[in-house]
């Protein structure tokens, strides 16, 4: 019997988008700097002030082998508008690591700044997959159940602002999307795909949903479980939840707004009372248990899909981890060739 | 008239100083289990830095220097050790290595792990019997006190510590006195001149780069031997075509490719190394005929790689201000790696 081959994996480019987040540029330079360490087959070409990420960097443990800079003098800010910020500044370091990941001088785009720049520097720079019409911003959330290989406990959902109003044809692409890319990051082989509406019933929601409902029944290679409603997010029911980007993005801020609400009670609860502070001190363990478990710097970010290229954003308030990991996301979606998978499920 | 009987050597025209575990060699000796490990292996199943011996051999085809290695491995590894250089082809003139057992016998505890009181009176010593006029580029890590060390070797020689930082220095670092006695008698034979050019410190454990900022810009820290390289270009030390050979031998060798070549090349630019001429002599050497290059080649990725990263940085940096080393305040980093003093932190 031969030995064993270790297939080593391919050295992949990752641009990150070093400024504009809330934490500062060091994070983001702190979390490439981390990756550096700890994925010799990724490479991080960090884009933005040369002199901050030089500071940031000579104070922090990194394989100088695996990183470089790319200058870039300006960025948008997390307040700004999108269009207007891009105009007044061409060379916004968003704008020119996604031209750099056009030029094919990295593999994907990585960035936790303002996500409407992101999108339409994405939009300036790479070209829509053939038969994509719009692309689709997506998140994860996390769910009572997990799913694939990883047990993943995040679900996701797309697309969240990026098409505001979506057609029957986007959403069918939107779930070919979502289950491709599911099934890479999730190592998930079926995954559940569902579109939100409300109601499970087929013929419940407003036309562009029946329809897409009654399309995606027919598709064989998606695992199409019908519809869900806003109640099935949080439980797990699906791993793909599509939906057009005004209903998911008043999705999205409404979890997150639940999720403020919860955590600011909890305090408040434990500033209140001696009782309710032991009570949550004896829950401590399990809190703490499903902090790690929903903890999203494991997830590190969320794809922008439907792009020749790949663009992960990570959340604004990203700390290095989370930064590492949004790094690690992207380098598996380029090794698994995520563009030409959504390519072939469009075809199909 | 006859002939003498026998021809001296020239005297060296440069030295080049090196240090063996986490410099030379992949060395791990941070638990006991490495140790032993390290203890017994063979010489073929040492294993060398990529390019460090290619860099040695290089720097020795100049023919006018010497090459003296200080390690703070016991004598009793001499023979595999020795065994070791010269199955990568390295020839060395001085050969040092710590006396453990002496030390343990003596009841010199602090010695054992000690590196001042070791290394400092070694390399003294040898330059006593050195050309003034020879010049030092000195090769280190950063496991334990190198950077230190030499900085403080190299301003010993030069004038620029007197003999109170140095008593200062040598107690806080808990030398013997014997020791201390060393350094001083062979600090006063050494006639004033300033013959160190570089001092490279491997980044074996990776230590941020900002760590050494205080030794000034003689301390390179470097991730691997094809920036010592191009520094080493830059001093004159070398040609670009002896630089393309350690890379070669990087790249064949190591894993080592285009990315990890220009990304070292663009992060000693980010540091304030002027490497901009030594840029275009490697440009020159590329274009050239030499059949060993194959291995390096498509070139025009290879120069387009560099050229984009000496573009990326828009204006070059300036480079890191000359200061004088504060001996008394840094004598922390010179202290063994899990002193109690080690861990005070850097004003």
């Amino acid at each position: 019997m031969g030995a064993m081959v270790v297939k080593q994996p391919q050295p992949v480019t990752i641009a990150f988008d070093v400024m504009g987040t809330d934490h500062g540029p060091a994070e983001v330079v702190r979390g490439a700097a981390q990756l550096s360490l700890d994925s010799p087959h990724i490479h991080a070409l960090l884009v933005g002030d040369r002199t901050l990420i030089d500071n940031a960097l000579a104070e922090t443990k990194h394989n100088g082998e695996r990183i470089s800079v790319q200058h870039a003098a300006d960025f948008v800010g997390m307040d700004e508008k999108p269009g207007e910020a891009l105009a007044r500044k061409p060379n916004a370091s968003v704008a020119v690591a996604a031209r750099l990941v056009a030029e094919g001088e990295a593999q994907a785009l990585v960035s936790a700044g303002n996500t409407g720049a992101g999108v339409l520097a994405c939009a300036r720079h790479f070209q829509l997959i053939p038969g994509v019409r719009r692309a689709a911003l997506a998140t994860v959330y996390p769910t009572r159940s997990v799913r694939g290989a990883k047990e993943d406990p995040f679900s996701l959902i797309l697309d969240v602002g990026a098409t505001v109003e979506a057609t029957a044809d986007d959403l069918v692409t939107f779930a070919v999307m979502g289950s491709q890319y599911a099934r890479i990051i999730s190592r998930n082989e079926r995954p559940k795909v569902a579109l939100l509406s409300n109601g499970v019933e087929p013929q419940k929601g407003p036309p562009r949903v029946v329809e897409a409902h009654a399309r995606l029944s027919e598709m064989k290679d998606i695992n199409f479980i019908g519809n869900v409603e806003g109640i099935d997010i949080p439980k797990g029911t699906a791993d793909v939840i599509v939906t057009d980007g005004f209903t998911g993005n008043v999705c999205l801020k409404m979890l997150e707004g639940v999720h403020e609400t919860v955590v600011e009670l909890a305090q408040y609860a434990y500033k209140e009372s001696l009782r309710w502070r032991a009570g949550l001190a004896m829950l401590s363990s399990g809190i703490q248990r499903i902090k790690d478990i929903t903890d999203w710097n494991q997830y590190g970010g969320a794809p922008i899909l439907g792009f020749d290229r790949i663009f992960i954003k990570a959340h604004g308030r990203s700390k290095a981890r989370a930064i590492a990991n949004a790094g690690k996301v992207a380098a598996k979606v380029v090794a698994n060739n995520l563009g030409s998978s959504i390519r072939e499920g469009l075809q199909k | 008239m006859s002939l003498p009987d026998r021809i001296d050597p020239r005297p060296p025209r440069r030295i080049y100083r090196w240090d063996l575990d986490k410099t030379y060699l992949q060395t791990d000796f941070d638990s006991l289990k490495d140790l032993l490990r390290t203890a017994f292996q063979k010489a073929h199943e040492k294993v060398a830095i990529p390019g460090a011996s290619a860099l040695i051999r290089e720097l020795s085809e100049n023919g006018d220097s010497r090459l003296c290695i200080v390690s703070g491995s016991p004598k009793q590894m001499r023979a595999v050790l020795e065994e070791k250089l010269k199955l990568d082809g390295v020839r060395w003139d001085e050969f040092v290595l710590k006396d453990n057992i002496g030390n343990l016998l003596r009841g010199r505890f602090r010695a054992l792990r000690g590196q001042v009181g070791y290394k400092l009176p070694a390399i003294l010593e040898s330059r006593v019997k050195a050309p003034a006029e020879a010049e030092e580029v000195l090769f280190g890590d950063d496991a334990e006190a190198d950077a230190f060390i030499y900085s403080l070797f190299a301003d010993l020689i030069a004038g620029r510590v007197d003999e109170r930082v140095l008593s200062q220095v040598l107690e806080a670092g808990g030398v013997y006195p014997d020791d201390a006695e060393r350094v001083r008698a062979a600090w006063k034979q050494i006639p004033v001149a300033d013959p160190v050019r570089r001092i490279f410190i491997h980044l074996d454990k990776l230590t941020p780069p900002a760590h050494f900022t205080a030794y000034g810009p003689r301390v390179v820290p470097i991730f691997n031997y094809f920036q010592a390289a191009l520094v080493l270009l830059a001093d004159g030390h070398l040609s670009a075509p002896q630089v393309l050979k350690i890379a070669v031998e990087m790249v064949q060798t190591a894993g080592h490719n285009i990315i990890t070549l220009s990304n070292s090349f663009q992060d000693l630019l980010r540091r304030g190394l002027p490497l901009q001429q030594a840029a275009v002599a490697l440009s020159q050497a590329l274009e050239g005929p030499n059949k060993l290059l194959a291995a390096m080649r498509p070139m025009p990725d290879i120069l387009s790689a560099f050229s984009k990263r000496l573009a990326a940085l828009g204006t070059p940096p300036p480079p890191p201000p000359v200061q004088a080393v504060d001996y008394v305040s840094l004598i922390h980093h010179a202290l063994p790696r899990n002193h109690k003093g080690r861990t005070k932190p850097s004003p």
